[in-house]
């Protein structure tokens, strides 16, 4: 079986192409990475893999399956890049998106603005219905407002509309109705029902979750479309399967339809490798770190599963919660900061700030020598020593040292009044500094012991700002694993096809309430089947189901693992016991005299796949020999003589004492003094964590 | 000098880990309590706060929450270590308190405050406080202002009181409580949810000693206080010397009542202190509407914050060199039973009038008055289930102009809090939400617009109900700044479709199935002067609504392009 992976980035787009040898030869691996093409993200794709393919020696008929993670969806959110969008709405509720929750996410800070709404106010039009929470019709809707409504947002020239009605998540009814009015008469025109995208009540977050997706569907879309026209034209014959938020595959045509289930695409990837990865080692609790060209992406894998929650933020600010906007659809649990190898270091108060600003993929570091004239991440860990100009990318890129060092110097070092070393020192410190805070939630303040993690670092910055991390928070243990540059490609080729749907019913866990249970779990699987059935893998699907549940009157759920298999009149009592278990776990405290109420459902359908054989060993080539060069390392006086390897050569269970640095063609590991690397059987790298010792 | 010296001796990585440590402390002490509330207010309102204090009480972190509780935080701690002193206290007990007085200034708000024990030492305490969906007294949610004379009609009063002894819950106490309460339910959830919330916060904090020792922590918790303070301090000093000045009113205290001046005097040593006296200010007045002085500071402290500096974290270090005084029997420091229970409508008016004064030493800084808010509970016996409910309210509208930018819409004006979805509304409390809405046209204009009002109409879907209104500005406009206008009034009416008739702002009516209470909130006020609003702006206006071409024309003297 042989198949073929790649991840869009904002700077880089990663490949990976697994031949497991049909049981005959010896499995292969390729792994590639070139620079995204942000403007046309297809040129890159295509170009990576006519290398690839020369390089596996194979036509794009050989290929078994295509798998695919993108930002594109992502992106055009965060850039406000999408289509302009019409959002029709309940009469008397027009301004549900401009208002939101309201909360600053700084108490003490009354100058910050809101999340800018995806849909400007005069493209918010309202019709006349009503539904109650029940889902009964109060008001009846008024087709001569469906028709107000569209002229006036075609007028303002929407090419995508979404409707959002009060209570839709009860009853669909009137969304549905204004949708088929819309088909009738611009059968072209895209249309998100907020009851079909995110069925929960919470008028705030659904409506923008509809939104959100109206808002990037044309442009997944033609993205899309695009994809698979030139993928065919190269001779791949084989479905094209796309990565989910949510760490399962889904085929573009339903990714086409719901695009707003693909925004943590490339992460949830990522995170699926690192519990992959971190199985294999033995951790079944992982936190992964996901550094790029943009940004840091933090994620956790909590025995042997990506951590999924049930709804997400995009587009935070200085990454303080509730400062994007909430997206209501399944997602690996990520934190993400603006550090990446791109993020722009500049002098401000006398201080030094990095980020969030990038310099993306275009012009990028001031090093690529493409134009970019601020100084960068990557820029200060080249004249730290920690990346070789002369073999960065596995040499197919040199980089100028000069130019960075001139930049550093311009905006930081004369500035500050700092030399060239510590300028330079300063802004990797700030950069591990910011990646720590946002470490320091996703370990800590969610309950995650450090010393019980290991971090799987990838990305291209990863393993070189790991160690530093790791050893600040107190986890014992990086893994870098193998193709690290390109983790999330190499997690999309163990993924399977997944659906998630869910709905809110408010419903009290009395004695007999089996039969409802049933009932919803039906209306579930119906709505899960339809969409498997349009992925025809023949494979019958894993079925798991999630309640979301609290004691009467509380307003928060607790996430509930549900019982499988059929669903008896006593399911009640099941579903109770449930509760309280996930409830203790959470709180350490539980209210036998509170009653139970469930408020979402949701179920997961997963289609186990072929995968071939899981050995993702790259092949050893013949590498440079260890080599010395000067490197920064602060705890040593600053540059110090240091060896570096290729990984390409070491041999299993040799080990590599710090400070020394790793280096492979798509990513440098950092092994800091004290600390202890090897190469483990599975052919990833581990780096035992030395203790923090008080200076 | 060796105090230096030891100071030290905390080297800064351990400094920032036990720093960070406590503020993450303190803030998950209040995701656990908002993720196991049962009052809308606390969960969906973020009606609460948590802190943590040193073994002598000194406020060392809190969480992002309510400043209006954080604020009186230190004085509430200080009373319960008056009435039980260190050596009275156990392991696994935990002191539960509401006096107006000693706490936040009204009694929905309960605190509860929590000795931590390590190695057999008082190490510190945790506390939160969480306001309560009601704690009996006149009126569903004991807010009412209008009628309400004395404290002792407003409810339960709880002085401090040994909640928890020894681990286990005082039973007696808990029913004491319960028997007062229209909604028991909710109130022991609430009441076990801060209890909760307060264990897993000591136990961080036990083992935040542990892993650092008692020694570290106590010279930790020095520098983290004299950082504090130094940074406040070198803000302040940055302010100009002098005494500025600034009155406004508040409508009244309710039906056929007169206005409540509102006076503040700020002085800015010049070397980094302050001193804000609201002495100038009304009586006290004989409606439930008063300002304890813990609420008086408390707002008054955010505010010089904000102004001053906004992203330091709050601990006893930088309140050091505020000082808030009100004359004894003012509106701004009543003397018990003074009534208070709809004090909450104030703080609003706290900040805007800090804020008109400090417009002549910062005027940059400063913006247009606030829409105001409303908050109001609606209550009865649910016809469905025979159960009392009370739909607590909270409604939010816009900001005023500022230097550089319009009046943030739609957002939280001091108080931080979220809204409480119509959704989630109408699941649990016979009503129905006709409309949420900003209002075209009252903005304050100016070169920098204020924002909208935002009109919320209720229908009752029950056969009766009490409607506990609390609101202000139907009589006194948010005022502009350096020539912006002030916003437009705001205004409650019973009915509006129909036989309209007015509300007062902080009235109690029965109302009938059917009828339609129509709250309708106050424009914020804008910022320097119309002729400088640039016309692409006055453009997009028009196109988002946010100005009728009537409004536009009256305002900013628009007139349509020709053709």
């Amino acid at each position: 079986m042989i198949r073929v992976a790649f991840d869009i980035g904002g700077t880089f787009t990663d490949f990976v192409l697994h031949n497991d040898g049909n049981g005959e030869g010896a499995s292969r691996t390729h792994v590639l990475k070139i620079p995204s093409t942000p403007d046309d993200p297809g040129v890159a794709v295509m170009a990576g893999l006519q290398q690839l393919l020369a390089r596996a020696g194979i036509g794009g008929d050989a290929i078994d399956g295509v798998l695919h993670a993108t930002t594109v969806a992502t992106n055009a959110v965060l850039e406000r890049k999408g289509a302009a969008t019409g959002l029709i709405t309940t009469k008397g509720f027009r301004d549900v998106l401009i208002i939101g929750r309201q909360k600053r996410y700084e108490t003490y800070d009354l100058y910050m603005a809101k999340p800018e709404p995806l849909v400007p106010r005069r493209h918010i039009v309202e019709v006349t219905e009503r539904m109650d929470h029940d889902g009964a019709v109060v008001t009846p809707l008024d087709v001569g407002s469906i028709d107000q409504a569209i002229d006036t947002l075609r007028a303002a020239g929407a090419e995508t509309i979404a409707v959002s009605l009060l209570h839709a998540y009860a009853n669909p009814a009137h969304e549905q109705a204004i949708r088929a009015r819309i088909k009738a008469r611009f059968p072209a025109l895209p249309v998100s029902l907020s009851s079909e995208i995110s069925p929960k009540f919470r008028e705030y977050e659904r409506t923008n979750t509809a939104v959100a997706n109206a808002y990037v569907k044309p442009i997944v879309e033609r993205y899309m479309d695009r994809l698979e026209g030139a993928l065919k034209q190269r001779g791949f014959t084989r479905t094209l399967m796309v990565m989910q938020s949510s760490g399962g595959l889904v085929t573009p045509a339903i990714a086409k339809n719901f695009p707003i289930r693909i925004i943590e695409s490339g992460p949830a990837a990522g995170v699926l490798m690192g519990g992959i990865v971190g199985t294999a080692e033995g951790w079944e609790h992982v936190i992964t770190f996901d550094m790029g060209g943009t940004t840091a992406k933090l994620g956790a894998v909590d025995g042997g599963s990506p951590a999924i929650m049930p709804t997400f933020e995009i587009g935070h600010v200085r990454y303080k919660k509730g400062s994007g906007l909430p997206i209501n659809v399944p997602a690996v649990e990520l934190l993400e900061i603006g550090a990446g190898g791109g993020s722009i270091a500049r002098a401000d108060r006398g201080m030094i700030a990095v980020g969030p600003e990038s310099a993306g993929a275009e012009p990028g570091p001031v090093c690529y020598d493409q134009g970019g004239e601020h100084p960068t991440i990557t820029d200060a860990n080249l004249i730290l020593g920690y990346i070789d100009p002369d073999w960065f990318n596995g040499g197919a890129m040199t980089l100028n040292r000069e130019a960075a060092a001139r930049a550093i110097m311009e905006h930081i070092g004369e500035p500050l009044g700092l030399g060239l070393g510590e300028a330079a020192w300063g802004i990797h410190l700030v950069a591990t500094m910011n990646m720590e805070n946002a470490l320091r939630v996703v370990s800590v303040e969610r309950g995650r012991d450090p010393r019980r993690h290991a971090m799987v670092a990838f990305g291209g910055a990863g393993p070189l700002h790991a160690a530093r991390l790791a050893r600040a928070i107190g986890i014992p243990r990086v893994i870098v694993p193998q193709g690290a540059g390109v983790g999330s490609a190499i997690g999309l080729l163990q993924a399977a096809p997944r659906i998630d749907v869910s709905i809110t019913r408010v419903m009290l866990l009395d004695d007999n309430v089996g039969g409802a249970i049933a009932e919803i779990y039906g209306e579930l699987e119906t709505r899960a089947r339809a969409e498997l059935d349009q992925m025809a893998t023949g494979s019958a699907p894993l079925w798991s189901r999630q309640g979301y549940m609290r004691y009467a009157g509380q307003g928060f759920e607790v996430q509930v693992e549900m019982p499988n298999g059929p669903i008896g009149a006593n399911f009640g009592a099941a579903a109770k016991a449930a509760f309280n278990q996930a409830y203790l776990q959470k709180h350490k405290f539980l209210d036998p005299e509170a009653r139970i109420e469930a408020v979402d459902w949701s179920l997961a359908a997963t289609l186990p796949q072929a995968q071939g054989d899981a050995d993702m060993r790259l092949p050893q080539t013949a590498g440079r020999a260890p080599h010395g060069r000067a490197v920064w390392f602060p705890e040593m006086g600053g540059y110090t003589d240091t060896r570096i390897i290729e990984r390409q050569i070491l041999g299993e269970g040799e080990t590599i004492h710090g400070p020394a640095i790793v280096e492979d063609p798509d990513s440098t590991a950092v092994i800091l003094p004290g600390d202890v690397g090897r190469l483990s059987g599975n052919g990833h790298l581990i780096i035992d964590i030395a203790e923090e010792t008080a200076p | 000098m060796s105090e230096q010296t030891s100071k030290r001796a905390v080297d800064p990585i351990s400094l920032t880990v036990i720093w960070n440590t406590l503020m993450s402390i303190a803030e998950e002490l209040g995701t656990t309590l908002r993720s196991t509330a049962f009052s809308e207010g606390v969960r969906e309102g973020d009606d609460f706060s948590t802190a943590l204090f040193d073994r002598t009480g000194r406020l060392i972190a809190q969480g992002n929450f309510s400043p209006g509780h954080l604020g009186s935080m230190p004085a509430c701690v200080r009373h319960v270590m008056a009435q039980f002193p260190a050596d009275t206290l156990r392991p696994g007990d935990s002191i539960l308190l509401n006096d107006s007085f000693m706490c936040s200034g009204h009694f929905p708000d309960c605190f509860q405050v929590m000795p931590v024990f390590e190695a057999g030492r008082l190490i510190g305490y945790v506390a939160c406080s969480a306001h309560q969906v009601d704690m009996g007294g006149a009126a569903p949610g004991s807010q009412k202002v209008h009628g309400v004379t004395e404290a002792f009609q407003e409810g339960l009063r709880i002085l401090p009181v040994r909640f928890v002894r020894g681990g286990d819950i005082d039973e007696d106490i808990l029913r004491l409580v319960l028997g007062n309460v229209r909604v028991p339910d909710k109130v022991r959830g609430d009441l076990l949810a801060q209890h909760t919330a307060n264990l897993s916060a000591a136990s961080r904090l036990q083992q935040l000693f542990r892993e650092h020792g008692l020694e570290t922590l106590d010279r930790a918790y020095e520098i983290i206080l004299d950082r504090s303070e130094i940074a406040m301090r070198e803000a302040l000093a940055a302010v100009p010397a002098g005494t500025y000045s600034f009155e406004d009113c508040m409508d009244d205290y309710g039906p056929d009542t007169g206005a409540i001046r509102i006076a503040v005097d700020i002085t800015f040593d010049g070397h980094g202190a302050v001193e804000l006296d609201f002495s100038r200010s009304s009586d006290a007045v004989p409606a439930a509407i008063n300002s304890y002085i813990n609420y008086t500071t408390a707002y008054a402290i955010f505010a010089i914050k904000v102004f001053c500096d906004a992203h330091q974290p709050q601990t006893a270090g930088n309140m050091r060199p505020i000082t808030v005084t009100a004359r004894e029997g003012s509106f701004f420091n009543p003397k018990f039973p003074a009534p208070s229970g709809g004090r909450a409508v104030l703080q609003v008016r706290i900040f805007d009038a800090i804020n008109g004064a400090m417009a002549q030493a910062l005027p940059q800084r400063t913006m247009g008055a606030f829409s105001h808010w409303s908050n109001p509970n609606i209550g009865g016996v649910d016809d469905r289930t025979g159960q009392p409910f009370v739909m607590y309210d909270l409604s939010l509208a816009g900001y005023g102009g500022r230097q550089g930018a319009d009046g943030v819409e739609a957002l939280s004006p001091v108080m931080n809090c979220s809204n409480i979805p119509v959704e989630v509304h109408e699941t649990h409390n016979p009503i129905r939400v006709h409309c949420l809405e900003l209002i075209p046209d009252t903005g304050g204009a100016g070169q920098w617009r204020g924002g909208c009002g935002l009109r919320k109409d209720i229908e009752l879907l029950n056969s009766t109900a009490v409607l506990s209104h609390l609101g202000d500005r139907h009589r006194f406009q948010p005022y502009g700044l350096f020539g912006g206008g002030p916003g437009a009034l705001g205004e409650s009416l019973l009915n509006p479709d129909g036989n309209a008739q007015p509300l007062h702002s902080k009235g109690m009516y029965d109302i009938q199935k059917g009828d339609v209470l129509s709250f309708r909130l106050s424009g914020a006020g804008g910022y320097g002067a119309v002729e400088n609003r640039d016309p692409a702006a006055i453009q997009a206006d028009l196109a988002d609504g946010y100005i009728t071409e009537e409004g536009a024309r009256r305002d900013y003297a628009w007139r349509p392009e020709p053709g």
